[in-house]
């Protein structure tokens, strides 16, 4: 449904896209990973026909995404990454604004979703928090029940309640055969709803996995603190990567070797467990790595 | 063009045009009413004809005032309105398309099936329109007030309609040229900048050119070459000649902008 192809646009030498190509076939969710200023929105703009690759092309459902991007939309919802309005409008003046360029009428599925989101339409825009104006873009793009999805970070300003309203509402959409490409920065997000997923940075795709296999890759430390200092002997001498913290505490690098991770503690006394937050650099190590060898 | 794009950038800027629609209206009016004050007042024309030549040109009493017509022209036309529409086009211009391009807020409209020439031409739209409406609610005001509040002068309606016609048609081409740089920009302030400065320039040289003799070939950089009120109501000027070719020149600047906007990288 989605197609990248050599799609390349250079700002410096540096900066920009190089190269890129990926698939993302109907009915699939693609989630799109890479830190800030890797090229993530600019692979969005280009799908959504704001910028004109310098070679390569992009194309939705077989028409090229610079030279039809008006009709491209009319299958498509698009989330922006950073959400400004027009000025001077409510949240519901903007929806019939946009649902009145679309020449669409019916009003049905987008106040079920103002229903479910719980937004406050009546609000001025320029009142409206971060999270709020999130929902607002959230609705537009899927309140024509748009075949392609294309979100830049959905998540972000959500709260976890509204968080997980959204991801019900993404495995919804993938139920009904929707396709979906969405970006983001946090791996839970993707991971729970993607069913494959690029992995980008400086302008580079350096992979491209489906889920699972990705799973397998995904280093987490954990903290565990045990009651003795046996215990603490018997995790140290595993094959698992570990790293003395404390008294009786230890990080435990898993990555893929989950079963054996948890049939080490099984045979220990653990008075805490816990997992560190985690950047993306950390989790995507694996492939970070690869690149900089390759180099 | 998209209609309700079109009415909800009427409706956002509406408060904007109507305020300059006011202050015109309500200038136009007080200066008709006051006019047979100045008619009568002896020694009038006698105090402008000692002028410096060069002055008198530039606030636009060359001849002294022989009519109501000569007066609104000079007097109004050729200063505060020409400031005030100058304003509204370098502001409006630099709203329609920089704005939205540099907010980001473009990226809904084209986030919809409307093409960007689509969306160009609704914003183009936009900006000509609110110029037509306080032209048009100024010409309506200054007839009505020559007609009901003063007695004992006339103003030459058909002279007086036909300046304010050229008087959008010089304006529209300023908009065409401000919002062709709105339409490449991607920063309002650079837009707004950039179009005020040219604009400026263009009214200095105006000035200076007015000023002497010596100065007199400066007037051929400027636009408002075109734009001489006083000789407009008073028939001096070739208005059919100067008309098409503003019309045709203001067509050109807006489908170079539109064009250029479709091809051009967005960042949005």
């Amino acid at each position: 449904m989605i197609i990248v192809k050599g799609l390349s646009k250079r700002f410096t030498e540096e900066k920009g896209l190089f190269d890129l190509n990926f698939e993302v076939q109907k009915g699939e969710v693609f989630g799109y990973i890479g830190p800030n200023g890797a090229g993530k929105s600019t692979t969005i703009r280009h799908l959504m026909g704001f910028m004109k690759p310098d070679s390569g092309h992009s194309s939705i459902d077989g028409m090229d995404c610079w030279n039809n991007a008006a009709r491209i939309q009319e299958q498509t919802g698009y989330l922006p990454g950073e959400i400004v309005f027009l000025e001077g409008m409510t949240g519901l003046g903007f929806l019939s604004l946009v649902q009145k360029m679309r020449k669409q009428t019916s009003t049905k599925r987008r106040d079920e979703l103002i229903e479910r989101f719980q937004l406050d339409v009546k609000a001025p825009i320029r009142k409206m928090s971060k999270g709020m104006k999130q929902k607002v873009g959230i609705i537009a793009a899927f309140m024509h029940e748009p075949q392609v999805l294309i979100l830049d970070e959905p998540t972000s300003g959500l709260d976890p309640l509204m968080q997980r309203v959204f991801i019900d509402l993404i495995l919804e959409e993938k139920q009904n055969n929707k396709t979906i490409l969405m970006s983001s920065h946090s791996f839970q997000e993707i991971e729970r709803t993607c069913d494959s997923a690029g992995i980008i940075k400086d302008g580079k795709l350096v992979a491209l996995e489906d889920m699972h296999r990705l799973r397998t890759v995904q280093r987490r430390v954990f903290e565990v603190k045990v009651k003795s200092e046996n215990d603490m002997n018997t995790i140290l001498h595993s094959n698992l990567d570990t790293e003395v913290k404390g008294e009786r505490t230890v990080h435990v690098t898993v990555q893929g070797n989950d079963q054996e991770f948890l049939q080490l503690l099984s045979g220990c006394e653990v008075q805490h467990i816990d997992t560190r937050p985690q950047d993306l650099e950390d989790i995507f190590m694996h492939y970070y790595d690869r690149r900089e060898v390759t180099k | 063009m998209s209609l309700p794009l079109f009415l909800a950038m009427m409706k956002s800027h509406g408060k904007l045009i109507a305020g300059f629609i006011y202050g015109a209206a309500a200038y136009i009016v007080l200066i008709i009413w006051i006019y047979p004050s100045i008619a009568d007042m002896k020694g009038f024309n006698d105090m402008i004809a000692a002028l410096p030549e060069g002055m008198r040109k530039l606030i636009g009493m060359e001849n002294g005032i022989n009519s109501l017509s000569d007066y609104v022209a000079g007097e109004f036309y050729g200063m505060l309105f020409l400031i005030i529409l100058m304003v509204y086009v370098i502001l409006t211009s630099t709203r329609v398309m920089a704005r939205l391009i540099d907010q980001g807020s473009m990226a809904y409209m084209l986030a919809t099936p409307n093409s960007r020439v689509k969306v160009a031409i609704t914003q183009a739209a936009v900006l000509l329109t609110g110029l037509a409406l306080i032209v048009g609610f100024t010409t309506l005001s200054g007839i009505a007030a020559s007609e009901w509040l003063i007695q004992g002068y006339q103003l030459d309606i058909p002279s007086f309609i036909r300046m304010n016609v050229l008087t959008f048609l010089i304006f529209s081409t300023i908009a065409g040229y401000c919002f062709f740089i709105s339409s490449v920009s991607n920063d309002e302030k650079k837009a707004l900048g950039i179009s005020a400065g040219i604009t400026l320039l263009f009214y200095m040289l105006n000035m200076a050119g007015k000023l002497s003799e010596k100065t007199e070939w400066m007037l051929n950089f400027s636009i408002f070459k075109w734009y001489d009120p006083v000789k407009l109501i008073n028939n001096e000027m070739d208005a059919i000649w100067i008309g098409c070719s503003l019309s045709i020149s203001t067509f050109l600047l807006f489908m170079v902008s539109v064009i250029v906007f479709k091809n051009r990288n967005l960042p949005l």
